[in-house]
């Protein structure tokens, strides 16, 4: 993980812009952190930032393994046709320089609100190459195992939530700042990318003391308990791409999951339990012990399976899959869609699956799933999409730079 | 319109506007050492030169960017902003730039003459004191960009090579940009071509 955000030299130096003209452009945002030196209005102690200002370099992208943030909005788009290998080097080194400022909590360059930009944000962007951007004359082949989810018997898949040429993940802690580096990023990729679709969501990923919680998905169950812990060799196996042209990235699966809420609510809560394995009450294994205890799979009660055979966390346990796994991160929605019948309210998870190769990990615990799994009584994919995450950059290098050049 | 134009204009390599960026001048535009990274030492190529005492050395260019000029009342004009910090112990003084897009660059700023804003050229240059910044923005200091040689489109690249007062260099690449600039911002004093209410 990165270290705690340091206050930059750039930040303390404050600017001196021109007279006259309101505030300048990026020097707000700066002048916002309150530099050391400058003298406090009053001497109450000012509170605590309320998030982080998450540097945007490294060997990854950060916002992969940053805790699960407030809000995360992911837009999918498509590259204009003429677009070739050296217009793609230009929006990449477009959006490296947008996303250095608005990381930093400065407006993008040339951004005409840049007093929507602010630090200690918890923002993260991530950048995604979709199946038909992996391809030569553009960023050549994806990583290993990188292509579409096959489909799927349960999939009731749409095109308005599926695919595209490239992703942007945005993650924050409030929707505003998301809302705006979104904005940013889709205007200046106009010469060269078309939004296709755009999914928001939310999470809760701290408890009532500000402590991290894995949080809970619209059913009530605490949704991720399973997850490799970001920062061990486990994670890391489990993430990155550790050879060749993409070593440091990774691929992320998309899919839309409606959840029917109503016919959840008729089950009792026993059996809501049962069907995933896990209590509501905090996400503990049915088998006992807490949350982040594993689950027996053997354990009987009155000779039944105290986790079903059919139970999501069986299913979907690495050890009936030969130790495969993913990085599950999730954003809750709720949206008015146009039916025949009008208007109607339709929730869900934004499902997002990190894993080092797509086809080896995480096509065959879906299929499994697919095949068997309580939970699909009550969900169903609407969307699917697929993108291979680029390796981070370093300061003075940009995003893709390895992959382009 | 303006938008139509934008998203038609991709690839095809264009007039004098270069793409192919030298990696020294790539880190340059992408903020070398700049913002949270607390490091007071950049790591990039800015500080290659340390031992120097050049101006250009000291300095430190970041979210540079053009304003495109597709879709503007006037698209002979144009001009280049970013922040520059000054990490060294010495003032330093920009006193030009030069790019191929461009016929003529100088540095102007935008100041308030009879109630109105309007620009003027800084013959003595723009002085950057040693430990602090300057920002150059729209209503600001900039690097005005005259007699361009074509178009500027946003998503196109420009190469900018700074100028300082003791004859060091910083060259960069800035990213052009729309951006909806005010009117009368680059006519003359006193043409009152434009009412400024």
């Amino acid at each position: 993980m990165s270290p705690a955000p340091r206050v930059s030299r750039r930040r303390l130096l404050g600017y001196v812009g021109s007279a006259g003209v309101g505030a300048a452009a990026g020097a707000g945002a700066v002048l916002a952190v309150g530099a050391e030196d400058a003298a406090p209005a009053s001497s109450a102690p000012a509170p605590a930032a309320p998030g982080r200002t998450i540097e945007p370099w490294g060997a990854h992208q950060p916002g992969v393994a940053a805790p699960q943030a407030a809000v995360s909005e992911l837009v999918a788009l498509d590259l204009l046709p003429d677009v070739d290998r050296e217009a793609l080097g230009r929006l990449m080194r477009l959006w490296t320089g947008d996303i250095e400022a608005l990381a930093a909590g400065r407006g993008a360059p040339g951004d005409p609100a840049p007093w929507l930009s602010q630090p200690a944000s918890d923002l993260t962007i991530t950048v995604g190459v979709g199946p038909g951007a992996c391809r030569p004359g553009l960023f050549g082949a994806g990583p290993p195992g990188f292509g579409d989810v096959p489909p799927m018997r349960h999939d009731r898949l749409q095109e308005r939530w599926s695919g595209g040429d490239l992703a942007v993940l945005v993650a924050g802690r409030d929707g505003t700042t998301v809302a705006h580096a979104v904005r940013r990023l889709v205007a200046d990729a106009a010469p060269f990318a078309r939004a296709r679709w755009r999914q928001v969501g939310s999470w809760n990923p701290t408890d009532p003391t500000g402590r991290p919680q894995t949080g809970r998905n619209l059913f009530g169950q605490v949704d991720g308990s399973g997850n490799p812990q970001p920062g061990t060799p486990l994670f890391d196996a489990t993430v990155w791409v550790r050879e060749g042209r993409w070593a440091g990235g990774s691929s992320l699966v998309v899919r839309c999951i409606r959840m029917d809420l109503d016919t959840w609510d008729e089950l009792t809560r026993d059996e809501q339990e049962r069907s995933v394995g896990r209590t509501l009450a905090d996400g503990a294994p049915l088998t006992g012990g807490p949350e982040l205890h594993d689950l027996d799979l053997e354990a009987r009660s009155q000779g039944r399976l105290v986790v079903p055979a059919d139970a999501h966390a069986r299913r979907a346990h690495p050890s009936l899959h030969g130790g495969r796994r993913m990085f599950r991160k999730g954003a809750n929605y709720t949206r008015e869609v146009e039916t025949g019948q009008g208007v109607e309210v339709e929730s869900g998870l934004v499902f997002l699956a990190f894993q080092a190769d797509l086809a080896d990990q995480f096509v065959p615990v879906q299929q499994a799933l697919d095949e068997s799994d309580q939970l699909n009584d009550w969900t169903t994919a609407i969307g699917s999409a697929t993108f291979a995450v680029l390796p981070g950059f370093e300061q003075g290098s940009w995003l893709g730079e390895q992959l382009l050049t | 319109m303006t938008r139509t134009t934008r998203t038609n204009r991709t690839a095809p390599a264009r007039g004098r506007v270069r793409r192919l960026v030298p990696a020294a001048a790539l880190a340059l535009a992408l903020g070398t050492g700049l913002a949270s990274c607390g490091d007071e030492e950049p790591t990039g190529s800015t500080d290659s030169t340390s031992e120097t005492t050049e101006q250009a050395g000291s300095v430190t260019i970041g979210d540079p960017w053009v304003r495109a000029t597709v879709g503007a009342e006037d698209t002979s004009m144009s001009a280049a902003f970013m922040t520059i910090d000054n990490d060294g112990e010495q003032d330093v003084t920009l006193v030009g730039a030069s790019t191929e897009v461009a016929a003529m660059v100088e540095l102007h700023e935008m100041s308030m003459v009879d109630g109105a804003m309007a620009m003027q050229a800084m013959p003595d240059g723009l002085v950057v004191a040693a430990g602090r910044g300057k920002v150059l923005e729209p209503g600001g200091y900039h690097v005005m960009l005259m007699d361009l040689q074509g178009e500027l489109a946003a998503g196109d690249e420009v190469e900018l090579t700074l100028e300082f007062s003791d004859g060091s260099e910083q060259a960069l690449t800035a990213p052009v940009k729309e951006f909806t600039e005010e009117e009368g911002h680059y006519h003359e004093p006193g043409t009152g071509e434009h009412d400024h209410s």
